[in-house]
């Protein structure tokens, strides 16, 4: 009889989330049951067809937000809540009088909410995971409890996970249509502009073009790191414009094998990865696991974390359709060579800033903020696709790497990625600037 | 010299002759567009009642399977209905009349658990077997004639395995007496998050030489395969297997195309032989030459982004290499949303099958659509397409006017011509509701000719899987190959259809699949002919 072959990563994450044959009887800690629910969205954040990058880190923002709200109110550390310093966020449902509250039930209870509702689009196989996962872990948590304290902590992190997905509906960013492409987009005149770069119908249009009009969440609006316009464009050999068109191309002519690496681990292609955000929520969650952190590191973390990459896509965004810069794979083919193929899928949407560079940059200032200035980590995230870990000595290393890959892959120019990383760090100290402890 | 060389030869006379002849062929309906044929519902006349039903497991598959097990050359009808029993339908149609079938005394073919299947005549007796793709384990059923089938995994040696298998593809192997068969499987269905869990293909040789089939071989890396086709993409006379692959559940895959060689193990063709990296959510493959020029397209069904892919040029005395461009925007076949109805996001396509509908001598193509099950990125009232094509190359919607545009979560379908009158009729199999079924009452006046040939071969592979069957129509020939696998989860056998436009004869010819091209023979339009080796084709008429 022929025998399932089953990859074995799949059955590490199964094992994880107690199903099993390992599967440990006692009651996890409520930052495991936080670990796993990102484990979750991980790959739902892949399965999700709407899940371009700026609805992720919409996301991952608010699911952040929610745990840390709920880590807050069953007391862990001496977190403060976030409402009043972020956006629009009023005070938190005040826990019951009187009732035990369970810090396990409550964070269940919360983040499996607001997973249900922030990554519900997902198609049948990811909702089949999130009743199982869900049910299985709220019988786990519950395990042993009094049924009142039981009840108490449930219908209170209910209560926290309303609140936070009442406070999203109206950011601008909850209703997504057609994958985030408009039906109507009028594109701009010149070959300067951005012209589209796929074969797909659906990309004819540019993604998401009014996202940098979304309420923001540390940053006051989308507008406030912005940037100075990108090299005037020019097919005059001597422009700035050109030698970094030129800089692409030769990039592509001499690429060594370590360029490829770097361009396809960062690639973090929509429905083929867990997209560049959940990229760096999956980096901060391996540095969380090396450093055992408990509930409250994990929850400031991946709440600050959510925050300022979902500040970075709208901030880029903005910048990105306030300038609607021209590809380069448009501008090589008109300049330099009409069949020129750059590494990577050219993302459907203007070129400047990168969005790379941005949210890695922004990313790269709260983790080092939280870190230290030079933490070393091994990024193990693209193992399971088979991509081998790569090592940095410090989150700015690392931001770097993620921003010039886009170079190597043919989709930026160089101006792009150095004030991407500009106005990722900018934007990133918003969020690093909240204050999560008392 | 061999017919990749004569091919290559003769291309630019063919390319210019293609000109030529669409002009002359469609001229008198350039103004209006291609003719829309009437595609009329008879399901519930013909007697058709069946749903694919069952959840999660059953979100894929959905196949039909065409074929004629009574020898009265009427394709009969086989539909899976997941976790309900199949079922089997006797064409009782009558030449050129409305469709029948009836479904009666039980074939044997009435298993639960099948997810699509495809005939083939494994042994080589005259009468069509059929494999059958299932959640657990896959059957061979043998057919004994008059509409009755045996299982036969015991006889053949064929290991049906414990998979969740979604796809097939069939052919011989040079000097082959037995087929090989390539089943592709999904994700482990016991797993809770099965991402990254796809489970092995298999390649299922001959034992030996035949009869009978070797334990199979594992297809690794395998990337949870909804449709698979042998198919000879460089006219190598060595078909390859393709393989459309669902990118939700794999990690580091994409789109596969191995080298099946005789007494070779498989190997993939890599990016240093060419091969493209494509990653879709690959759901079914329809192949025809559309261009004239010797080398299949193929139309890859994914969700929104659906695939015409075209090889690249191929350099005078050069091998072809395996590097295909897209042109399904530059074609009009991105089918990528409703074209009717109020739902602006995106499809999702399934079955995909390339047929000159209305007979214009312009293939025409197919696309079932429905939602996975209940996505809210994706359309929900997902009309089907069909997709005419204009002389220009261009392909233009026609569902809605045709009458197929239904929205009932389609899965697999054939074109075929159920009741033999030279136009090909539909069938679709819905997930969670009933099948339906359309009889093409043709395009209006003068809107051409179709004309039936089915292949005949002594021997094994009797039905010449692997073959090309030219035809010549005007200055044009129309070419197609012969093949076993592709669409989704669910195959044809018997008659195969050419749209001859205004001509009242073409000539024909097989090249057959040991690379011996047989002559030219003319032949009346509207006609129906069995081509056999070394002989005129011969004039079928039912009865």
């Amino acid at each position: 009889m022929l025998a399932i072959r089953t990859m074995a990563a799949a059955a590490v994450v199964m094992a994880g989330l107690g199903f099993g044959p390992a599967a440990a009887a006692e009651r996890p800690a409520p930052e495991t049951v936080l670990r796993e629910w990102y484990g979750l969205v991980l790959e739902l954040v892949r399965h999700t067809p709407t899940y371009s990058p700026p609805v992720a880190s919409r996301a991952f923002a608010y699911l952040g937000v929610a745990a840390f709200e709920a880590s807050v109110a069953v007391g862990e550390g001496d977190l403060v809540s976030l409402a009043g310093q972020v956006q629009a966020l009023g005070p938190l449902p005040a826990p019951p009088p009187d009732a035990a509250l369970d810090a396990a039930v409550v964070v269940q209870a919360t983040v499996a909410a607001a997973a249900r509702e922030l990554f519900g689009n997902t198609g049948p196989t990811g909702q089949r995971a999130l009743k199982l996962v869900e049910a299985k872990l709220a019988a786990s948590v519950a395990d042993g409890l009094p049924a009142a304290t039981v009840t108490a902590s449930t219908d209170y992190g209910r209560a926290i996970a309303a609140h936070v997905l009442a406070w999203s509906a109206d950011d601008g960013g909850a209703v997504i249509d057609n994958m985030g492409f408009p039906a109507d987009f009028a594109l701009g005149d010149g070959p300067g502009r951005w012209k589209p770069t796929s074969t797909f119908d659906q990309q004819q249009r540019p993604l998401l073009p009014r996202w940098g009009e979304n309420r923001t969440f540390a940053m006051p609006s989308g507008a406030t790191c912005d940037l100075p316009p990108p090299p005037d464009y020019s097919d005059d050999p001597a422009s700035r414009f050109f030698i970094e068109a030129k800089e692409v191309y030769d990039a592509r002519v001499q690429l060594s094998d370590e360029h490829r690496a770097i361009a396809r681990f960062w690639s973090d292609d929509p429905m083929l990865s867990p997209t560049p955000p959940g990229h760096w929520i999956s980096i901060a969650l391996q540095l969380l696991e090396q450093d055992g952190a408990g509930l409250d590191r994990h929850a400031e973390v991946m709440a600050k974390l959510g925050i300022t990459l979902a500040d970075a896509f709208i901030g880029c965004w903005h910048e990105k359709f306030r300038y609607d810069l021209v590809r380069p794979v448009t501008v090589i083919r008109r300049m330099i060579d009409p069949k020129w193929e750059p590494l990577l899928i050219t993302p459907p949407f203007p070129e400047y800033p990168s969005g790379h560079s941005t949210q890695s940059g922004a990313a790269a200032e709260v983790l080092t903020a939280l870190f230290g200035e030079n933490r070393a980590f091994t990024d193990r995230t693209h193992e399971d696709d088979g991509l081998p870990a790569r090592s940095f000595p410090s989150l700015w290393a690392a931001a770097e790497e993620a921003g010039i890959s886009r170079l190597y892959g043919g989709i930026h120019f160089r101006a792009a990625i150095d004030l991407g990383l500009d106005q990722g760090r900018c934007i990133g100290a918003y969020a690093a600037a909240l204050r999560t402890r008392k | 010299m061999t017919t990749m060389h004569l091919l290559r030869r003769r291309l630019p006379a063919l390319l210019a002759a293609l000109a030529i002849g669409v002009g002359s062929l469609i001229s008198a309906r350039a103004d209006e567009g291609p003719a829309v044929p009437s595609f009329v519902d008879e399901t519930a006349a013909a007697g058709l009642d069946s749903v694919y039903a069952g959840d999660w497991e059953y979100m894929v598959g959905g196949g039909a399977a065409s074929f004629d097990c009574d020898d009265d050359g009427f394709p009969d009808l086989l539909l899976a209905g997941g976790e309900a029993p199949a079922k089997f339908y006797r064409n009782a149609s009558e030449l050129g009349g409305a469709l029948k079938f009836e479904e009666g005394a039980a074939s044997g073919l009435e298993l639960d658990a099948v997810t699509g299947a495809y005939p083939l005549d494994i042994d080589g007796d005259g009468r069509m077997d059929l494999v059958l793709l299932r959640i657990g384990e896959n059957v061979v059923m043998r057919g004994l004639g008059g509409c009755k089938f045996e299982r036969a995994n015991e006889a053949f040696g064929f290991d049906g395995g414990d998979g969740w298998s979604t796809a097939l593809a069939a052919t011989w192997e040079k000097g082959a007496s037995w087929p090989t068969i390539a089943i592709g499987n999904y994700i482990d269905r016991s797993s809770v998050m099965p991402w990254g869990s796809c489970t092995d293909n298999w390649l299922h040789r001959p034992q030996g030489s035949g009869p009978g089939f070797a334990p199979p071989l594992a297809l690794t890396p395998s990337y949870c395969a909804l449709s698979m086709l042998f198919t000879d993409w460089n006219r190598s006379g060595t078909p390859a297997l393709r393989v459309s692959n669902d990118r939700e559940y794999y990690k580091g895959g994409q789109e596969q195309l191995w080298r099946v060689e005789p007494g070779k193990a498989p190997a993939l063709y890599t990016e240093a032989d060419g091969w493209r990296y494509v990653r879709i959510w690959g759901m079914g493959i329809a192949s025809y030459d559309l261009d004239l020029d010797g080398f299949p397209e193929y139309y890859l069904t994914s969700m929104a982004d659906n695939r015409l892919q075209k090889l690249a040029p191929v350099p005078d005395g050069a091998a072809a290499k395996p590097s295909y461009g897209d042109v399904a925007l530059a074609k009009g076949v991105t089918a990528h949303r409703p074209y009717v109805g109020d739902d602006v996001k995106p499809s999702t396509a399934w079955h995909a099958q390339f047929e000159d509908v209305n007979n214009d001598g312009l293939v025409d193509l197919f696309v079932a659509k429905g939602n996975v099950a209940e996505m809210p990125d994706f359309a929900a009232l997902d009309p089907n397409n069909l997709l005419l094509q204009q002389p220009d190359g261009k392909f233009v919607e026609a569902g809605d006017r045709a009458g197929v545009a239904s929205t009932r979560i389609a899965r697999g379908a054939l074109l075929t011509d159920f009741n033999l009158d030279g136009r090909v009729d539909l069938v679709v199999v819905n997930r969670w509701k009933g099948a339906e079924l359309w009889r093409n009452t043709g395009a209006g006046e003068g809107t051409g000719a179709g004309l039936l040939l089915k292949l005949a071969q002594p021997g094994p592979n009797r039905d010449a899987i692997g073959a090309f069957v030219e035809v010549r129509c005007g200055e044009r020939v129309l070419r197609r190959e012969i093949t076993v696998g592709g669409g989704h989860a669910s195959g044809h056998a018997g008659w195969w259809h050419f749209g001859l436009g205004g001509e009242t004869e073409a000539e024909v010819r097989v090249l057959w699949p040991d690379g011996t091209a047989g002559p030219w023979h003319k032949v009346a339009a509207e006609g129906r002919f069995v081509l056999g080796r070394d002989a005129d084709p011969m004039p079928w008429s039912p009865g």
